[in-house]
């Protein structure tokens, strides 16, 4: 199996980005499907460190820096203002963590997406506030340890599901991919720039430093966390039809699970709990695949 | 790109901060403690081919339908793709990491396909330099010719000897058509005279030409084979009726009148025995082979023994002939006795042993022998040593008389055409170290594949070329994520009732479709194939794509070595190093 990815780059060397992270490969991805002709907006996120500072950045095309909060309905004015200017041509995107999306940005994001406001917002989920040390963030998986959900007093909620909630504000687009499977994404991207309205993809950004996992094997582990449906690759078009983008080969949760440190207190018992809570959202979202409602 | 901005007053800074330089000024390359390198390894099929093909390269031409350019891989190393890719008994796939997964690659098949697909070769083809010295070669089978074909394309002015009316030896007179049609190994053997080798034939060593006559050579390369059979010792070899298999199948191969009775008797478990016996077969007689070990130490080939028995063909293990019986000079029954099998003899198979009193006899009119050969040299002058009924060579094939070396089934018990081809060719590269004054057991050291005595002519050619790391890649190494389950494509086979009437070939190859469905499955272990994972998941932009030789190289002003490129690289072609302090 060969992958394919546009040669053109706008991203240069010398990012900030720790060693083995997944979020400047993605949104080098991202770039490459999107073309030079695109704005983005970063909210307070790991990626606000990664682009450089001031008077730097490592990308190709302009970037706006925001407050936390406030992605969305930065992407709104930007789009509002080139709208004025007759700019159609520029994807205007939103680029944030987690954080940003499911927790401090979720007011504008809502507010944007139920005007219909027309940018991309690509989340990048790498599962917990990791810029500023690992704190638990509403996108952080159930039982995973961060320094805020230390082993013994564990995060007993299950991560938010951003794509139903988005997606059942009515908007055109929602997608989610992963940085292991490129092609998978770029399509998504390329699919999402041809269609007007909120768009939102929903990317998983394996964080070696948070997940406690070897910088070489971010991608591994992500491409695990697809193969076992623990993040499976689908989209949702008009808020309503749902596909599976990638189909996966169902591997054990174990084989995800055990390659990280943050889940290494598991029991048996919370695996296997682990696996029935996979299995479960898995079976609903191939019945809403096929029309079926839940 | 723009290095380190310095504003030295407030008034150069812009009004709003918008930034007007890069990163690159910042060489996180500084973070690094291990360091990624491309390091392409040995595949193991490379390592197990006695005649050193470079098969993940030629494969690789397959799949993206460069067929003239695969053919020319596997020419650097062997002149016999259309043979090998017949009768070779592939140790490359019994090597195939692949087997782990699913199933092996069909490597043989390939070869062959490669090899359909190629045009007649022009006269006159490209060679690297003419060079004026003269070498001689004895013998025109795959070492010989092999040898042969090495010496010429370095520009030697090379002539072979054969003692036959036609060149090939052991393949034009010892294999059957229905294996290796005749028209393929004319095509090959025009091949190799097209780069330049003269071969003269009628020409037999201890006959019309002499020792004497080979002293104006540089250098003589004796490849004379294994062409005497092994006799039985028991009574009544000499009736009429008695043959040899290799004689059989010489009679045959030579287009000579050949007549066989109905009921044929086969002595032996060896590839002459099994082609004797299907010859016997395709002329409509009877064939029974008698072989007095088991199954497993036959040593014929596995798809051998399993087309004859497709084929209808009786294999009686554990019996030994102790006496043929004649009447009137013409042999009419054979005297044999059970076997068991008792402790290992010296070749570590198991020895048989006969049962007392279980003779029984068998109604024959015809028996051939085919119990093993062994080289005639009978022609050899007495300076060059003979041990164990073979010419004795070093590890650069020279026998004890200066400039003369020797190879192929004369020289060593690994008697398959692949190892022929090899030792041709190891032949070769010696005797143009000896002409050009180069230390010969550094040169082959340094040209070796795996630790089977391959060697690499595209190596010992061009210091840059195949640039491998010797370490064969383990199944274990490779990163399975990029590969997907897929059957191995078959030789479709002509079906029984047809073949056995005649001598047409029984594989029919692969078809187009299936030689590129067979050939993206290669997992090309150790050898980059230019898939750009490395290139794609390198988050810190410093896999830089490269046209050439190397494919891509490392940034290391920027590369965090991470090692992504390491872990996600499907086939083990980089290596990490630990970064100096």
């Amino acid at each position: 199996m060969k992958i394919h990815i546009p040669k053109e780059e706008h991203m240069g060397p010398g990012h900030l980005a720790c060693a083995g992270c997944g979020s400047p490969l993605g949104l080098r991805l991202a770039l490459k499907a999107l073309g030079e002709e695109t704005v983005i907006v970063i909210p307070a996120s790991c990626m606000s460190i990664i682009v450089g500072p001031f008077p730097y950045s490592a990308i190709g095309v302009p970037i706006v820096h925001v407050a936390f909060e406030t992605a969305a309905c930065s992407a709104s004015g930007i789009r509002a203002s080139l709208d004025m200017q007759g700019d159609r041509k520029t994807t205007v995107v939103a680029w944030a963590g987690d954080g940003g999306t499911f927790d401090i940005g979720i007011q504008a994001l809502s507010g944007a997406a139920e005007r219909n406001d027309d940018f991309i917002y690509i989340c990048s989920d790498n599962e917990a506030y990791m810029n500023t040390g690992i704190q638990r963030s509403s996108a952080t998986p159930y039982l995973a340890w961060t320094t805020t959900t230390p082993v013994g007093n564990p995060k007993e909620r299950p991560k938010k599901d951003m794509m139903a909630i988005m997606a059942d504000h009515g908007i055109p687009y929602a997608a989610a991919a992963c940085v292991a499977y490129p092609e998978d994404f770029i399509g998504k991207l390329k699919k999402a720039k041809g269609i007007k309205g909120t768009r939102f993809i929903h990317l998983l950004t394996p964080c070696p430093a948070g997940w406690r996992i070897a910088s070489n094997e971010s991608i591994k582990v992500a491409r695990l966390a697809v193969e076992t449906k623990v993040f499976p690759l689908y989209e949702i078009e008009g808020g309503e039809v749902h596909t599976i983008t990638y189909q996966p080969k169902g591997t054990p949760v174990e084989a995800y699970l055990s390659q990280q440190g943050r889940f290494r207190h598991l029991t048996k018992e919370e695996v296997a709990t682990i696996q029935e809570n996979v299995d479960r959202r898995w079976d609903r979202l191939v019945k809403r695949c096929e029309g079926r409602a839940n | 790109m723009a290095g380190k901005i310095i504003y030295h007053r407030e008034s150069e800074m812009p009004f709003s901060p918008v930034s007007s330089g890069d990163m690159s000024w910042n060489r996180t390359g500084t973070w690094r403690y291990i360091r990624p390198k491309y390091e392409d390894k040995t595949p193991p099929c490379n390592a197990a081919c006695p005649a050193g093909v470079d098969i993940p390269m030629f494969i690789g031409l397959v799949g993206e339908g460069r067929y003239e350019e695969a053919w020319n891989v596997i020419r650097e190393e062997s002149p016999f793709p259309g043979v090998c890719g017949r009768v070779c008994f592939h140790p490359c796939e019994s090597h195939c990491n692949r087997a782990d997964y699913d199933e092996v690659m069909a490597i043989n098949a390939l070869e062959r396909f490669v090899a359909d697909q190629a045009p007649p070769l022009e006269p006159g083809s490209p060679i690297r330099g003419r060079r004026e010295e003269r070498v001689a070669v004895v013998g025109s089978g795959p070492s010989g010719l092999s040898c042969a074909y090495h010496l010429a394309r370095m520009g030697y002015q090379v002539t072979v000897f054969e003692a036959l009316p036609k060149p090939g030896g052991i393949l034009r007179v010892g294999i059957p058509s229905y294996r290796l049609p005749k028209d393929i190994l004319d095509k090959e053997i025009a091949d190799i005279q097209a780069c330049g080798v003269e071969i003269k034939t009628n020409a037999r060593l201890g006959g019309d030409l002499s020792f004497k006559d080979l002293e104006e050579y540089e250098a003589v390369f004796l490849a004379t084979g294994a062409h005497v059979s092994r006799k039985l010792n028991i009574p009544g070899e000499d009736l009429e009726g008695v043959g040899s298999g290799l004689d059989l199948l010489r009679d045959i191969n030579l287009g000579k009148a050949v007549h066989v009775g109905r009921k044929v008797a086969v002595i032996g478990g060896g590839n002459t025995a099994l082609d004797a016996a299907r010859a016997v077969l395709r002329l409509g007689g009877n064939p029974l082979i008698l072989y007095r070990r088991s199954r497993e130490e036959m040593p014929a080939f596995d798809e051998e023994v399993s087309e004859a028995l497709e084929e209808g063909i009786e294999i009686r293990y554990l019996i030994g002939p102790t006496e043929i019986i004649g009447l009137n000079g013409r042999v009419t029954q054979l005297e044999c006795i059970k076997m068991e099998l008792g402790g290992e003899d010296e070749t570590g198979r198991r020895r048989p042993v006969p049962i007392p009193q279980s003779n029984f006899t068998l109604e024959v009119d015809t028996l051939i022998v085919a119990a093993g050969e062994e080289p005639n040299l009978t022609f050899l002058p007495e300076d060059i040593r003979v041990e164990a009924k073979m010419v004795s060579t070093d590890k650069g094939a020279r026998t004890s008389r200066k400039e003369v070396f020797a190879g192929g089934d004369m020289a060593h018990l690994d008697r398959t055409v692949a190892h022929a081809i090899g030792f041709g060719k190891r032949a070769a590269i010696s005797i143009d170290c000896v002409i050009r004054k180069r230390g010969v057991t550094s040169v082959l050291q340094g040209i070796r594949v795996g630790e089977n005595g391959t060697l690499s002519m595209a190596k010992y050619l061009s210091e840059i070329a195949r640039r491998r790391s010797p370490h064969v890649v383990a199944f274990e190494e490779l990163n399975l994520d990029y590969f997907e389950h897929a059957e191995r494509n078959e030789r479709a086979k002509l079906p029984v009732p047809e073949r056995v009437t005649d001598f047409r070939e029984v594989s029919t190859g692969l078809t187009e479709q299936e030689a590129l469905r067979e050939a993206v499955r290669c997992f090309s272990c150790g050898v980059c194939d230019g898939c750009e994972n490395c290139y794609i998941f390198c988050p810190d932009l410093s896999v830089i794509t490269d046209e050439g030789v190397v494919k891509y190289r490392i940034n290391y002003d920027y590369c965090k070595g991470c090692g992504i490129c390491i872990a996600e690289c499907p086939r083990n072609a980089l290596s990490v190093e630990k970064e100096a302090k």
